[in-house]
């Protein structure tokens, strides 16, 4: 009976423990994350007291080690209490480049930055984007020079998550962050020619500006400027060389916590109209008594159903690969089919949602209103749909059908 | 000075879960999840505070079926370094009297084994009967000193505790000699959420069990035999009230019908300075 959806005891637990934190403590304030564009400090502080930063990475480094299946079920309490996704943004980030950074970084990495980032005092991002390379990573222009036992990283990121809050030290992490980056080490090598490093935002040497974003407005989203910034050689992310295909892995792990934060949002909007709509009376009747609601209500929730699991598939073959039970391409393919079906799932959900609010719906105040913005951003955050597509197909039809570079 | 506590608590059906009730009217407690009740929350957090600020020792007891051991676990993670479940078929159907002699007998052999005791603390009553007679029967069990409705515990020195006890419109500080029982309110100590590394430990940590023989419990002052007190019937309260909307564009006359209502269902409005 190897196919099981039961939990462990251990995750109930910790399940039932974050839970009761998201209920008490995120719940109550998700609409003042929209309104005040940011997270009340004193919520990251106490998720890093929990040890939510840390939970994938090693106990030996300071996290909790657990797996990206126990993982997912504390992203899906996040989504419920706060469907703005500011903090699963907040917290997905981590617990996927975190991971994959601290199982490629150096030693001295582990120690000088994973310990610190596990015990809640400092923030991992990701950045890859930049202002003209997106999908297209082969064209990105960051380059790093090495000298002596460091880098010198030169070049522009755009539109990355957590600028402000890895820059200000002090606020949200005591020490604020950085992102693990993406940079050319040599060019000529299109792919083979990126590494990965962790550059530090909090270094003078960096500009960051912030954009005002259309959703997820309590975690920050801009760009930041490295103009001929030291990061020091322990920082970098695997060989030289690699870099490329380390963020493949890291885009799987965060494409499968994408896929579950939106089934699991999807789900919660669904379930916060549906309130609305049995108190919401029109023509002598709650609206909830008309089919117009009740079937669009039960398409959205089978696919929703459907996208969760497929989301918790993921997890679970991210788990499987861990223990070395499964390869990278099939990892690959079903963390992008899980993110290309739960974004649209997701999106198509919360639209017919948000319409049983009638005008209410069109409002900031609106947290389905707020989750419509925020699943937008999967359109392309973590990898665009139609690369998700792309990968399916590669993945289905074979690698000498991938479409020559031109 | 450290100081060695005793927190009691009990496992309780999750408030927050919907309850089947069986024909008889009593509730069908298997499908429903046990949690600590949550009064007993505020108990372990003044205890593991007690602990943090002085030294010490928190153990934890609960009188429960074996099934009920999971619901323990949240105060190993907040802070209880040990726990003890007395568990005994001989002691199902004792009442609160039956209850706390049973816990009495089980703290004396805590006490025994911890040396010293100063400080017994339990919730002000449980979530699922609320009688509030377990914390004030312990003391009396113990010949020990108990206070009910204890909002903090202010100093514990030279062998006595200062604490802050609730009473209508105020409260007053009394000088209590150790040990002592404290029932405590839940005003002063919000229970803290356990950091998951806790949580997770906890989950390995070793519950002891006791039955009423290793307590050297009286049998015949336990279960239905000990108890005085009959559960004759249950039933469901329907709850029939409906809410009234008064409105009147002028607010006077709005009131006026108010109180006309009120007045005439025999309720009279007394002023309260």
């Amino acid at each position: 009976m190897p196919v099981d959806f039961e939990l462990t005891k251990e995750q109930e637990d910790v399940k039932a423990t974050v839970r009761e934190f998201a209920e008490k403590y995120i719940a109550p304030r998700a609409i003042e994350f929209e309104e005040k564009q940011m997270i009340p400090p004193e919520i990251t502080r106490e998720m890093g007291r929990l040890g939510l930063f840390g939970v994938t990475y090693p106990e030996e480094y300071g996290g909790l080690g657990l797996d990206p299946v126990t993982a997912g079920l504390i992203l899906e309490e996040i989504v419920r209490a706060d469907l703005t996704f500011s903090l699963a943004v907040a917290y997905l980030v981590p617990a996927s480049w975190g991971y994959v950074a601290c199982k490629y970084g150096s030693e001295e990495f582990r120690d000088d930055i994973i310990r610190k980032a596990a015990g809640g005092d400092l923030w991992i991002g990701i950045a890859t984007t930049e202002p003209g390379a997106g999908s297209d990573l082969a064209g990105i222009s960051t380059t790093a020079r090495r000298d002596g036992d460091s880098y010198v990283v030169s070049g522009e990121k755009a539109y990355i998550s957590g600028v402000r809050e890895a820059r200000e030290k002090g606020v949200w992490f005591e020490l604020g962050g950085g992102h693990v980056t993406l940079a050319y080490t040599d060019k000529s090598k299109l792919h083979r020619g990126m590494s990965l490093f962790f550059v530090p935002l909090t270094d003078p040497g960096i500009s960051v500006r912030l954009e005002k974003e259309f959703g997820r407005k309590g975690w920050s989203y801009g760009s930041f400027v490295l103009d001929n910034v030291k990061v020091p050689g322990k920082y970098r992310i695997g060989e030289e060389g690699r870099g490329f295909y380390i963020a493949m892995e890291g885009f799987d792990h965060a494409r499968a916590y994408i896929a579950l934060a939106c089934a699991v949002g999807g789900k919660r909007a669904i379930e916060l109209a549906a309130e609305y709509a049995k108190q919401r009376r029109a023509f002598g009747e709650p609206i909830a008594t008309f089919q117009g609601v009740q079937f669009q209500l039960a398409d959205n929730w089978a696919r929703l159903e459907a996208a969760h699991s497929l989301a918790y598939r993921a997890l679970w073959a991210l788990k499987m690969e861990q223990e070395g039970r499964l390869g990278r391409y099939e990892v690959t393919k079903i963390a992008a089919s899980a993110k290309l079906f739960a974004v649209q799932t997701a999106k198509a959900a919360i639209d017919d949602a948000l319409r049983w609010f009638g005008a209410y719906g069109y409002t900031e105040e609106n947290p389905v209103a707020l989750a419509m913005k925020a699943v937008k951003s999967y359109d392309w955050a973590e990898g665009s749909l139609d690369i998700m597509r792309l990968i399916v197909a590669r993945e289905v039809l074979g690698r000498e059908y991938i479409a020559r570079r031109r | 000075m450290p100081v060695n506590v005793v927190v009691l608590m009990k496992p309780v059906v999750d408030p927050k879960a919907i309850v089947n009730f069986r024909p008889d009217g009593t509730i069908d407690r298997s499908a429903v999840k046990l949690v600590v009740n949550p009064y007993d929350k505020y108990a372990i957090e003044a205890a593991v505070q007690l602990k943090e600020k002085l030294g010490g020792k928190v153990v934890g007891i609960a009188m429960a079926p074996l099934h009920a051991v999971d619901s323990l676990r949240e105060a190993l993670a907040i802070g209880v370094d040990e726990f003890i479940l007395l568990s005994d078929l001989k002691l199902a159907g004792s009442d609160t009297l039956a209850t706390s002699y049973a816990l009495s007998a089980a703290i004396r052999k805590i006490w025994q084994k911890l040396g010293s005791l100063d400080l017994i603390l339990c919730g002000i009553e449980s979530s699922d009967s609320n009688t509030g007679h377990i914390g004030p029967e312990v003391g009396e069990w113990l010949g020990l000193p108990s206070v009910s409705y204890v909002d903090s515990i202010l100093e514990v020195r030279d062998g006595s505790v200062l604490v802050k006890r609730l009473i209508e419109g105020g409260y007053v500080v009394m000088k209590v000699k150790l040990p002592a029982v404290l029932s405590i309110a839940g005003t002063s100590y919000q229970p803290r959420i356990p950091a998951l590394r806790e949580v997770l430990a906890a989950r390995r940590k070793q519950i002891t069990v006791w039955n009423t023989a290793e307590v050297g419990i009286d049998q015949s002052l336990v279960g239905l035999a000990g108890s005085p007190t009959r559960v004759v019937r249950m039933w469901r309260i329907e709850i029939k009230r409906r809410g009234k909307i008064f409105s009147d564009p002028d607010v006077d006359k709005m009131l006026e019908k108010f109180l006309e209502e009120i007045r005439r269902d025999g309720i009279s409005l007394g002023v309260r300075s």
